[in-house]
């Protein structure tokens, strides 16, 4: 069963946007009713991001975290596998932990001393005798858990949703492009001890639809950063020809092909030295194409709401807050084979860039806090804002899955975005959910096909 | 005047009152420095190899003994040497640093200034506490309040910063992004 959502008939959200057009209603960035039922229809329903693999390495080791705005506990369990369960009692819904991390066999309710094991059993109470025989059957006032969870290549998700396709359904194709990522060398990722959280006062979509595909605001927005890491140069122009928008099940990746923008982003030469190396053992593994979107001037979202730069190796969330507020989280994202030294460079890197104090960070918050608060205005909220750039660059490609749009600056990714978005928000069900391309992949394991054509 | 001994928690000496007085005068001047967005001066006070770190802090119980507060392979706001500073400082200057135009106000505030003696004869341990109020545009305002522990070095006669180590006593930093320094 989905979760209940009990607030009656709903809009066709579909009148929120023309994606043949090209325009996106405002109202979708300000309006509670319509915050009230992403929480419902997005995040109730979709395969949300937890945790690393490697955030949990031992038995009892956990993290908090929220899926919308629902907390959940994540833990790894004695057999390896990892449950997720809310992180509320169930006697008067009290949280039953209060850190961000750490390990634990069990959680202890503050309020009245219930006792629940690390699956998220109920074992005990405070003064237990004072229940009649017949008054609580534990099994049944465990915490409640996710519906499902599963991981890819070391990113573990879960969803509410018991009816909700596999992981490996919904992020579909995705996956091809993801491998660049987490599969481009032996041993795949691990994430970087810590998490650095922020709170921006935006609607969670303007980050994830800037990650998406808004490779045109980097040279504008970023000149400061760009010349600040790049001894005074600017970001160098793109190629519009040798460029891509993907789009799968409205994740999307915009990526150039000249294989190192990103990582001289970083502004770290020993990385840079690092990725040389490995190249060539990454195009045999990945093929051609793949080992040259890893690195490239490029960035990444997960539907709906995770976001990465592959080769500046930052790993982010945008959590919901209601409409005008998002909690950001961020970790770095390295290669488990490399050396310390590296991914301590790494990590500087990342925090000079894309910290809360990075040199490109700094000027994206206040962008998306007034893109949100300008909304406030109901007339302001009643205007449309402009997608159609590149509308009409759709391609196909012969190695690449998902629907491409060709050129770089592009909207193509955050009209595909919000064609799900609103998929997801007008579905009473995932049979309702329509398929908007078609797989190359179709279940096939990913590594495996480096390219589409000798597939 | 000496100090009295209960004062001591290190088991280091405090510092002459004349050396105190220096030091807390060269905190307040970095923090005018900072105000005044003179960012140049400011790290024109501090030695070469400075390292300047401030660490980002989880919630964990506090059966939990991991150093989030020493170790440098985590994640940081900051954690950088005076070229690493010097990168942050250059894209104030580049004149297109939009979240930066209009001018953000800024106001440091010191205080709880402690200044003890350590093993080097040149350098001297300094605690302080920070109260650090930025405002912009119409109301957008923050309040960073934390610790810090600084190594001072003398080098040709001149205190100079040779290490921080700042605390913001925050677990979600409460503001859209760090344009301030401590």
């Amino acid at each position: 069963m989905p979760i209940d959502n009990m607030s009656g008939p709903r809009p066709d959200y579909s009148r929120y946007m023309d994606i043949e057009k090209g325009w996106v209603d405002r109202r979708i960035f300000a309006d509670q009713a319509i915050y009230e039922q992403e929480l419902y229809q997005i995040f109730a329903r979709c395969w949300l991001f937890l945790a690393h693999d490697s955030q949990i390495p031992k038995p009892g080791d956990f993290i908090t975290t929220h899926m919308g705005e629902d907390g959940v506990i994540v833990v790894r369990q004695k057999d390896n596998s990892v449950k997720a369960f809310l992180n509320s009692c169930t006697h008067r819904g009290n949280k039953v932990c209060h850190a961000d991390a750490g390990n634990a066999r069990r959680f202890v309710c503050n309020y009245h001393g219930w006792s629940f094991d690390n699956a998220g059993e109920l074992k005990g109470m405070h003064e237990e005798y004072c229940y009649e025989e017949g008054d609580i059957n534990k099994e049944d006032w465990g915490l409640k858990q996710v519906a499902q969870i599963d991981s890819y290549k070391g990113l573990i998700f879960a969803t509410f949703d018991e009816s909700a396709p596999s992981l490996e359904a919904f992020l579909g194709d995705f996956r091809w492009y993801l491998d660049a990522l987490l599969d481009n060398e032996e041993g795949g990722t691990e994430f970087v001890g810590g998490t650095i959280k922020s709170v921006m006062g935006a609607n969670w979509k303007f980050g994830v639809e800037n990650f998406i595909g808004d490779a045109y605001h980097a040279g504008w927005t970023h000149d400061s950063g760009c010349r600040a890491m790049n001894n005074g140069e600017p970001f160098p122009p793109i190629d519009m020809q040798n460029s891509f928008h993907a789009s799968v099940n409205g994740h999307g990746w915009e990526f150039g092909m000249e294989g190192v923008g990103d990582i001289f982003l970083l502004g770290r030469p020993k990385v840079m030295e690092y990725y040389e190396r490995i190249r060539p053992a990454m195009e045999k593994r990945l093929g051609a194409v793949r080992s040259k979107i890893f690195g490239s001037v490029a960035s990444a979202s997960i539907f709906p709401n995770v976001s990465f730069l592959p080769g500046i190796h930052t790993f982010r969330t945008w959590n919901p807050k209601g409409p005008y507020e998002l909690e950001l989280k961020t970790w770095v994202i390295v290669n488990k084979e490399m050396a310390e030294e590296i991914k301590d460079d790494i990590t500087k890197g990342v925090m000079c860039t894309f910290g809360p104090g990075g040199a490109f960070e700094m000027d994206d918050g206040e962008n998306w806090e007034n893109c949100t608060q300008v909304n406030r205005g109901v007339v302001t909220r009643q205007e449309k804002l402009h997608y159609a750039c590149g509308i009409s660059r759709k391609i196909d490609h012969p190695d690449m899955p998902g629907i491409v749009y060709r050129g770089q600056y592009n909207d193509s990714n955050q009209r595909l975005f919000y064609q799900r978005w609103a998929d997801m928000m007008n579905a009473q069900g995932w049979d309702d959910v329509p398929e908007r391309y078609k797989s190359k992949l179709a279940g096939r394991s990913t590594r495996d096909i480096p390219t589409m054509k000798s597939a | 005047m000496s100090l009295p001994a209960y004062i001591l928690e290190t088991g280091n000496a405090v510092a002459s009152p004349e050396l105190i007085s220096e030091v807390e005068q060269r905190l307040y001047r970095e923090m005018r420095y900072l105000d005044d967005e003179e960012y140049r001066k400011w790290t024109g006070m501090m030695t070469d190899d400075v390292h300047y770190f401030m660490p980002g802090i989880e919630t964990v119980y506090r059966r939990n003994k991991m150093d989030q507060l020493n170790d440098l392979s985590r994640m940081a706001f900051y954690n950088d040497n005076l070229e690493e500073l010097g990168k942050r400082i250059d894209r104030l200057e580049t004149g297109t640093a939009w979240s930066e135009d209009p001018a953000t106000r800024y106001c440091h505030i010191i205080s709880n200034i402690e200044v003890e003696t350590t093993d080097n004869p040149d350098e001297v341990l300094v605690y302080s506490n920070f109260l650090v109020y930025r405002n912009r545009l119409a109301r957008d305002e923050d309040t960073l309040i934390g610790n810090r522990k600084d190594i001072w070095r003398r080098e040709e006669g001149v205190l100079k910063l040779a290490k921080r180590r700042i605390l913001l006593k925050q677990n979600v930093l409460i503001s859209k992004n760090l344009n301030v320094y401590f």
